[in-house]
């Protein structure tokens, strides 16, 4: 599928730029050797360490790596869905770090404060994540729909205000769990047994369900966006407001729709942090996974399926980062080279031109067909 | 294309309209005029020397002005700040307010404005916004103002005041050029009027000795118009659309309009001359178009032999037996974009079998109209029935669902999605039923036959399905719209400027397209700026004047006259 590709082809350009830049920068500050021995790093702390599994290491050298790598990937994937939805329906969602903190929470209390047998637990758990992301994007859809307000300006706004109700307020106030021996601690309370993702790998990795369940939903969404009827209408919705109102398709419905739905994919990375990672809300919510979530969609070129293989390499990359400080490179290069890629696929539109100005030149005729 | 060997002049010390239907060529000619435009042919000169304007700045370095449509202000500034805009004063490299100021306030005392030079702009009524624009030219020393509909966005008390100053302009020596095509207006403020039609100057007469309807007839054109449109035949293929329609206007004009009589008319000392369309030097006989049509550009008008006189009765039989009435309604109001009531007690019936135009110059409610009809916006009064079910409180799903089709005006806003393919474009609006869905979800390979049926059916070139509607042309576009609102089978079919921007072809096909629909028992509202598209296609034309119907004529008693007038507002009491 040649257009399928083309449309691929500025983000993989991109990424390939960004590493050929962060190993340049490593080069010269170090020397080359270094670089790409810090590259090797990256890549086995990503995927695991197949050498030395072969040279007779345990299988933990692999499981380990990967597990990170596809925590970290979920992540993303589920953050970086938020964003695309979002933009399907043509709104930039940059409010997926709050629909995420307040997921978080939501999944920390139900799975702090309910008790239920585990098939029920993690579900409700889950559930109360996706919803709260849900109502917390559905405000921003509220004030765009009937104020008028620009939802980047409101969920930015939105984002600030999460952060402080839940980080300087409930999580030190009401919800501040109490250890055992009495003594405080920060955060919310640990989550009980029944409500933790359960390890796929057991003692292998720290790998959990919450990986599958990205990538389910990464698979859900866009088959609801390319085969369903409201997937259709969504999409155009995006591409065309006006058309789509004189086609009969309730435009307002579908824009609250998947604004909430973006909410609730970021409220679900919340939740996987919670119920799979951290046990409870701790103190601070610490990686900014909502925010990486827009850099995520954008290299994914806004396409669920884009938006996860973009979610799987820079898991993979970053999960690898810390690797690199055994050479003393900081393992902050992963995010330089995400941060790098996203610059260079937001000159996306340039790609294209110069690739369509090559196919100009050899197609001109046949782009216009002369007349009916 | 929309401007076709126009030729046009201007005294000094004159004020003359310019005045056309939609689509004539008014705002084109301007545009060559101010330098927006290049002309492909004919030259332009300003105080009897050539000129050649390849920007504004050109224009405007020539004491050419213009007062656009929109206003070019920026609305946070002040009046001072507006006017000097683009050639500050400045005092050691700073711009200098003080001195903006008392400049400004010398050339608005100079040409009698009342203005204060330190209000801000947004503060300021429409009316004193436009000043400042008109002051902007004058103060850039604009010999020649050139206004674009002016009085368009105007309430009547500031179009007269409108008129006393473009009066004082001229006085004071300076040269007005006023688009409009607000007739009476025209009448009372310009020395004279020239009427394009279909890109050219058609005719030029004196303001007093004019009437609105005598202008009016030019403006619409007269004469053996039914049939004689070119129409669709796939032999016409290869020539321009302007070529190939034929010119039927120089029997048409009254007596008391003055043809131009084969030269320029030149009033004192030219000040301007526009002779578009021709070579220079081969400009000297200016061609009025005549029934003959042959103009020394090679722009043949064509005689289309074996034409089908289109309305070959047969086609038009099912018009007098219409069926059911498919809309009733009466007493319609809406309001229109600009909170202005738009239609004010509109009432008409569309019955099954038969095609109503809507005829009226642009901006007179036949928008708002089409759109009440098809749910897209609410009534504020009135009532009606609409296939079954009240007018009001509809929506365009439920318009859908009664049977309502709609082939809106702005094509790429309301009628496709570009960034979709040509399938899923087909599909949008019907996307809910088979063969487009089964159930919740898309029927990828139902919708892939019926849109290779309906590209073929339709002659849509590439027939491509997979295709980002984008690519398509503007006729093969249109033919996608009209393929799948008429594959629908609507039971009404509401069409809006159907065939505006499409070549001569697509135009006949679309047009084939709804006297089909017709015979299949369908209603057809149509709405269309061109009065020949609609006498041509209409099998009853009501008549839209400022959101009120003045009035209404059944086939084949289309007096052009009285239609013309009452496009005008003629007969209400109004105009």
């Amino acid at each position: 599928m040649p257009e399928r590709l083309r449309q691929a082809l500025p983000s993989v350009l991109s990424v390939l730029l960004a590493l050929a830049v962060c190993w340049s920068l490593i080069a010269l500050t170090m020397t080359p050797g270094t670089a790409t021995a810090a590259y090797v790093e990256m890549l086995w702390g990503g995927i695991g360490n197949w050498p030395a599994w072969l040279n007779g290491a345990a299988a933990t050298v692999i499981t380990r790596p990967l597990g990170e790598a596809a925590m970290k990937a979920a992540l993303l994937t589920l953050t970086g869905l938020s964003v695309a939805v979002a933009f399907k329906v043509g709104l930039f969602n940059i409010g997926a770090q709050g629909q995420m903190i307040l997921g978080a929470l939501a999944a920390a209390v139900v799975g702090a404060h309910v008790s239920l047998p585990a098939v029920l637990h993690i579900p409700a758990a889950l559930v109360a994540a996706a919803l709260a992301g849900a109502a917390w994007a559905g405000l921003a859809a509220l004030l765009k729909l009937y104020r008028g307000v620009h939802e980047v300006i409101s969920t930015i706004m939105l984002n600030w205000v999460a952060l402080r109700l839940v980080d300087n307020w409930l999580v030190i106030g009401p919800l501040r769990g109490v250890a055992e021996g009495g003594q405080s601690i920060t955060g919310t309370a640990e989550i009980q047994a029944t409500a933790t993702l359960p390890r796929l790998l057991g003692e292998l990795s720290r790998l959990n369900l919450g990986f599958p369940l990205a990538l389910l939903l990464a698979v859900v969404v866009w088959l609801w966006l390319e085969r369903t009827r409201t997937g259709f209408e969504t999409r155009a919705v995006g591409l065309g407001a006006e058309a789509a109102r004189t086609a009969g398709v309730p435009v307002a419905k579908r824009t609250g729709v998947a604004m909430a739905l973006a909410g609730a994919m970021a409220g679900l990375a919340g939740a996987v942090l919670v119920l799979g990672t951290e046990g409870r809300y701790p103190g601070t919510l610490g990686a900014p996974y909502g925010f990486d979530g827009i850099a995520i969609a954008l290299i994914g070129n806004n396409h669920p399926l884009g938006a996860m293989g973009a979610a799987l390499f820079f898991g993979v990359l970053r999960a690898g980062g810390t690797r690199m400080q055994l050479l003393d490179v900081h393992k902050s290069f992963p995010e330089l080279i995400q941060g790098l890629a996203l610059l260079f696929v937001a000159g996306r539109m340039v790609w294209l031109a110069l690739l369509r100005r090559h196919e100009a030149a050899a197609s001109v005729a046949s782009v216009e067909v002369p007349r009916a | 294309m929309s401007l076709e060997d126009a030729s046009l002049d201007v005294s000094e010390g004159e004020l003359l309209a310019v005045v056309g239907e939609n689509g004539a060529g008014k705002t084109s000619l301007m545009n060559v005029l101010y330098g927006l435009y290049q002309p492909d042919a004919g030259e332009l000169s300003v105080g009897g020397q050539p000129v050649r304007f390849k920007s504004p700045r050109d224009a405007i370095a020539r004491g050419i002005g213009m007062v656009h449509q929109h206003f070019m202000l920026v609305p946070t500034l002040t009046v001072a700040e507006n006017v000097v805009l683009g050639r500050e004063p400045t005092r050691r490299g700073l711009f200098d307010l003080e001195r903006a100021i008392s400049e400004v306030a010398a050339t608005c005392a100079r040409f009698g404005f009342q203005l204060e030079p330190r209000a801000r702009v947004d503060t300021l009524t429409v009316g004193s916004q436009q000043k400042v624009e008109i002051v902007k030219a004058l103060h850039r020393g604009a010999q020649v103002l050139v206004l674009d509909e002016p009085t368009a966005v105007l309430t009547p008390q500031e179009s007269d005041e409108l008129a006393q100053v473009m009066r004082g302009l001229v006085a004071q020596g300076r040269t007005v050029v006023l688009i409009s095509h607000k007739l009476k207006e025209v009448l009372g403020v310009a020395d004279r009027v020239a009427v394009m039609r279909r890109g050219r100057v058609v005719a030029e007469v004196r303001a007093a000795e004019t009437t609105v309807g005598q202008l009016a007839n030019l403006m619409v054109g007269e004469g053996p118009r039914h049939g004689t449109e070119a129409r669709a035949p796939t032999s016409l293929a290869g020539l321009s659309p302007a070529a190939s329609r034929v010119e039927a206007i120089g029997a048409a004009l009254p007596e008391a309009a003055v043809p131009i009589p084969g030269g320029q008319v030149t009033t004192g000392m030219s000040a301007l001359a526009l002779m578009g369309g021709v070579p220079p030097g081969a400009a000297t006989e200016r061609p009025v178009p005549s029934s003959e049509g042959t103009g020394p550009t090679g722009t043949v008008a064509l005689a289309i032999t074996g034409g089908t006189p289109l309305e070959a009765s047969s086609e038009r039989a099912p018009a007098t037996s219409a069926g059911e009435a498919l809309l009733e309604a009466s007493g319609l109001q809406a309001v229109g974009d600009n909170g202005r009531p738009a239609l004010r007690g509109v009432d008409l019936t569309v019955r099954a079998g038969e095609i109503v135009g809507i005829a009226g110059v642009d901006g007179n409610g036949q928008r708002e109209l089409a759109e009440v009809v098809t749910g897209l916006r609410a009534l504020t009064s009135g009532s009606g029935t609409l296939l079954g079910g009240p007018l009001a409180g509809l929506t365009p799903a439920k318009a859908r669902e009664r049977g309502v089709g709609h082939v809106p005006e702005d094509r790429l806003r309301r009628a496709v999605v570009k960034a979709l393919s040509v399938e899923e474009n087909v599909a949008l609006g019907r996307h809910t039923r088979p063969p487009f869905a089964r159930g919740p979800w898309l029927d990828f390979a139902g919708r892939r036959e019926r849109t290779l049926a309906l590209l073929e059916a339709y002659d849509v070139r590439p027939p491509d399905p997979t295709l980002p509607l984008a690519r398509l042309s503007g006729g093969n576009q249109q033919k996608v719209v009209v393929a799948r609102e008429l594959d629908a089978k609507p039971r009404l079919l509401v069409v809006v400027q159907p065939t505006r921007g499409l070549d001569i072809g697509a135009v006949a096909h679309v047009q084939a397209k709804l006297r089909e629909a017709r015979a299949h028992g369908a209603g057809v509202l149509l709405v269309s700026l061109d009065l020949e598209e609609v006498l041509a296609l209409s099998d009853r034309v009501y008549v839209l004047f400022e959101g009120r119907v003045t009035g209404h004529f059944t086939r084949p008693d289309y007096d052009e006259r009285e239609l013309g007038r009452r496009m005008l507002g003629a007969g209400t009491g109004h105009a």
